[in-house]
């Protein structure tokens, strides 16, 4: 006798509450709070914000404990939320030029205007583990105050200062259009060759992991476009927007970025001097590692407009373009574990058939078989 | 826009508009939903939202139902061809939830049916829409990853590679070794992946009286079969189409002409076969069809024939 | 990439729009699409809605359902009127475009100078889904065998009729079906019925 296999609904009921439990861990244990994980883990709230495509710490903080930590279930929380919200207003480009510094640093120049401020950085740090922070260590030190503030002018490296010598390619139709269409993928469909704009956003929301081994991979050769580190800055900019009715701009708000331009090979004609050329890495809140390799690919890419040869998977904007989204990507790759049973028969039943017709053709010819 | 994001879902008191998509979306899918049924088998491009379940699981078939669905319509849930398998169990409760609307296992009752992998046995009637999740949408992808090229060679109807792989298979095989997603022409004019039905499923699909609509979430297209178009399985002259068929006949309800799920029984090759479509089986064993597996007869009564 | 519309300054006759947007707009879009998936087949529109100048009843329900700050509108001379421009610009937040070819959805009128129907956009060889559809407000549609259909959706023929159908509107509609995948698709729209041409449609006029 045979009963077949019912219950879904329960124990998919079931499976959330085992879930929810399993989320909490030992009761003895105090609970997490979200804004222990927005003040503590504000590496990881970064970049939910940043691939969740939403600057809302509280609620990337949210989604990271619901998610149990797993950062790329946190992200696609995010961004399930974000796709309901109505959009009010698109802002006015940000002006990183005006960021309030917490860190800016050049690889290219020793010193600069503004000079290099080093901040909070892990750069330095010897990776050996701090059991103190394990025996719920005490508060550190406050950090020692400057004797002066960082300079209120803090030209940009790329823009302010090489290319006042015209030593780098001008960005073309870049600050002095603000009021340029801006490309959406999250309310377009994707087609190629896709601009710049389309594919920095893409960047921007793609899988640190992804776009830090395409970046890598740039610089091992599957690529030509070694990069110096231009700059990177981190810091607080204003985010304003402008009314329709009101006809100015109103600043709604600080959000924290970390920018990075790279300055790269250069290239030239004979009709054009030689240049260097660019790549460029912007992500919410603190995250060097996304924002330089980001750069990295983003520079990679622009190989059809500087007429180089494909070489890599990086300069390849549709190969990266379709693979870089985590949330697409982890849905995909984990959706072969439902139920493929009627796909399966069909392939079990073709193989049988095939195997069946091997057999009978060996046994209607005895005589070749004998003779092999 | 004062009539977008708005309209509450009354029957919920959610904070989520009907059928949860906000309407801006929705008009979005439904232009790109006429489009596809004015061009039948050609993938219209549409922005696809990010919705509350994952990629790869459904995400394209929901949204196409979302934009679809009224108030008025019943719904049914398959995966497999089952109602109650997870999947199809997690969607019907999404919609019942966010859309209050009234749902079925039977397909006879249904006016929209959305599906993974099967198209229901019983023969589908001009009031009803079949809904199919669809995970890659292009039938050209295997043979080109490129959408760059694929989209040209639809342009030019260069089909040719199509036809070349499936004759390396015969040539290989002496069968076309394709079981599911098994290419389609739509009217004579575009390729097309009937999503991973099994091949059995393809006859089903031609001058079928209800519309059928493709949805595919995270490649972002839609396509269509208006009703009553022409769909013809790929095949050649000397290799003519032909569908599954097994020796055994369903062990509940001893369909033969049903599409059947194995069933390993123990891990001595003990197996049996049962309708992988849940409501015909049902339907046949509440009108006194029997197998030889089934409750009411003693157990291994085909044996004992 | 349009910033959302502003509701400031409505004029004080604009007429309401839906009632309820998501089921009303859903049940003129199901209707739409049984039109569209069975060529000729005439549906009843399934809701009462005012209808500003110079559009009829169908047509505007068509736009509030289908039409929004994405798809910019033509409307022919004679449809144009500024109630019309008013109520779409307030209800759907489209843009209205002096040029047809820039438009995704024309509505017009049978006594129109059909010659507009040829600068609409038909896509291309490779998203030929690229074209713009054409309502045309008509005085009456009904299934007397003056064109018979074949083609996608329908069984073997359908038939239909339009009321002051112009031999100018075949000749144009016989060079969109060569087009093909490219091309115009028609919705007629009576004052509460709707009929469709999608581009597949082959017509053997009688």
């Amino acid at each position: 006798m045979y009963v077949a296999v019912k219950g879904g609904e329960r124990a998919i009921n079931n499976a959330h509450r085992l879930l929810a439990e399993k989320r909490r861990g030992n009761t003895e244990t105090p609970e997490i709070e979200t804004d222990q994980i927005e003040q503590q883990l504000s590496l990881s709230v970064a970049r939910v914000m940043s691939e969740g495509s939403l600057f809302d710490r509280d609620l990337a903080a949210l989604a990271i404990k619901q998610a149990r930590g797993d950062l790329i279930e946190a992200i696609f929380l995010i961004r399930a939320y974000r796709t309901t919200l109505p959009r009010f207003a698109f802002s006015k480009p940000i002006e990183t030029g005006k960021m309030d510094i917490e860190r800016r640093i050049s690889a290219t120049f020793k010193d600069l205007p503004g000079g290099q401020i080093l901040g909070p950085t892990f750069d330095y740090t010897h990776r050996l583990l701090d059991f103190t922070l394990m025996a719920n260590g005490q508060t550190p030190p406050e950090a020692a105050q400057g004797d002066q503030p960082v300079d209120d002018t803090m030209p940009r490296v790329l823009d302010d200062l090489l290319n006042y010598e015209g030593l780098i390619q001008d960005e073309p139709a870049s600050a002095d259009n603000d009021d340029a269409p801006v490309a959406d993928l999250t309310r377009e469909p994707v087609s190629f060759p896709a601009g710049r704009d389309l594919r920095l956003q893409n960047l921007a929301r793609g899988d640190e992991g992804f776009i830090l081994s395409m970046g890598y991979s740039t610089q091992r050769g599957y690529a030509n476009s070694h990069a110096f580190v231009g700059e990177i800055r981190y810091g607080k900019v204003a985010v304003e927007i402008e009314p329709e009715e009101l006809g100015f701009a109103i600043d709604i708000g600080d959000i924290d970025i970390t920018e990075c331009e790279t300055v790269n090979k250069f290239k030239g004609s004979k009709i054009k001097p030689p240049q260097f050329t660019r790549g460029y890495g912007l992500v919410f809140g603190q995250s060097e590692r996304k924002a330089i390799s980001m750069a990295l690919v983003d520079r990679a890419m622009r190989a059809r407009e500087m007429g180089e040869q494909i070489m890599g998977p990086a300069q390849d904007e549709e190969f990266i373009m379709e693979h870089s989204d985590n949330v697409q990507a982890t849905g995909f790759v984990e959706h072969i574990k439902l139920p493929h049973y009627v796909d399966f028969q069909g392939e079990l039943e073709l193989v049988r058939r095939m195997r069946k017709e091997i057999e009978a053709r060996a046994q209607s010819t005895p005589e070749t078989k004998a003779a092999e | 826009m004062e009539n977008t994001q708005t309209s509450q879902n009354t029957e919920t008191g959610a904070a989520y508009n009907f059928a949860y998509l906000d309407e801006q979306t929705k008009r979005m899918i439904r232009r790109a939903l006429l489009k596809a049924v004015a061009i039948p088998g050609y993938q219209v491009p549409f922005a696809g939202r990010e919705m509350p379940m994952p990629y790869g699981w459904g995400t394209g078939g929901v949204q196409v139902t979302a934009a679809v669905i009224g108030p008025d319509d019943t719904l049914k849930v398959i995966d497999q061809g089952a109602d109650d398998t997870t999947n199809a169990v997690s969607i019907r409760q999404f919609f019942a939830k966010t859309a209050g609307v009234a749902t079925t296992e039977k397909t006879a009752e249904a006016s929209i049916i959305q599906t993974r992998h099967r198209i229901p046995e019983k023969p589908l009637r001009d009031d009803q829409i079949l809904v199919y999740q669809v995970p890659i949408p292009e039938p050209l992808r295997f043979l080109e990853p490129r959408e760059t090229e694929t989209r040209k060679m639809h342009a030019l109807e260069e089909y040719g590679l199509m036809h070349v792989k499936l004759y390396e298979d015969i040539s290989r095989h002496g069968h076309i070794a394709t079981t599911y997603a098994y290419p389609v022409m739509v009217d004579g004019r575009y390729v097309m992946d009937p999503s991973p039905t099994p091949k059995f499923d393809n006859p089903k699909m031609n001058m079928m009286p209800a519309l059928q609509l493709f949805g595919a979430g995270r490649e972002k297209r839609i396509y269509a079969l208006p009703p009553f178009t022409r769909v013809e399985s790929l095949d050649f002259e000397d290799h003519p189409f032909s569908v599954q068929s097994w020796d055994d006949e369903c062990g509940m309800c001893s369909a033969t002409d049903s599409y059947l799920d194995e069933v390993i029984l123990d891990d001595k090759g003990n197996r049996m076969f049962v309708c992988s479509d849940t409501d015909y089986c049902t339907e046949r064993q509440d009108a006194g069809h029997r197998g030889p597996q089934h409750h009411d007869q003693p157990l291994g009564g085909k044996a004992a024939e | 990439m349009t910033a959302p519309h502003t509701t400031s300054g409505i004029a004080p006759d604009l007429l309401p729009g839906f009632e309820h947007d998501a089921f009303q707009s859903n049940a003129v879009f199901r209707t739409v699409l049984d039109a569209m998936s069975r060529p000729g087949n005439i549906y009843n529109l399934p809701i009462s809605i005012a209808a500003p100048d110079g559009l009829n009843e169908t047509a505007t329900a068509f736009a509030l359902a289908m039409i929004d700050m994405d798809t910019p509108v033509w409307l022919s001379p004679a449809c144009i009127s500024g109630a019309a421009i008013t109520h779409l610009k307030f209800h759907c937040g489209c843009p209205i475009v002096d040029d047809a070819a820039k438009a995704d959805f024309a509505f017009a009128r049978l006594d129109d100078d059909l010659s507009f129907l040829s600068r609409l956009a038909v896509g291309n060889a490779e998203y030929p889904d690229q074209s713009a559809t054409v309502v045309f407000m008509v005085d009456a549609i009904s299934d007397h065998p003056d064109m018979i259909l074949t083609g996608p959706g329908i069984k073997e023929t359908h038939m239909l009729s339009v009321a002051g159908l112009p031999a100018a509107f075949h000749t144009w509609r016989r060079e969109n079906t060569t087009l093909f995948p490219c091309g115009v698709d028609v919705i007629f729209a009576s004052p509460h019925q709707i009929a469709a041409l999608p581009r597949t449609t082959r017509i053997e006029v009688k």
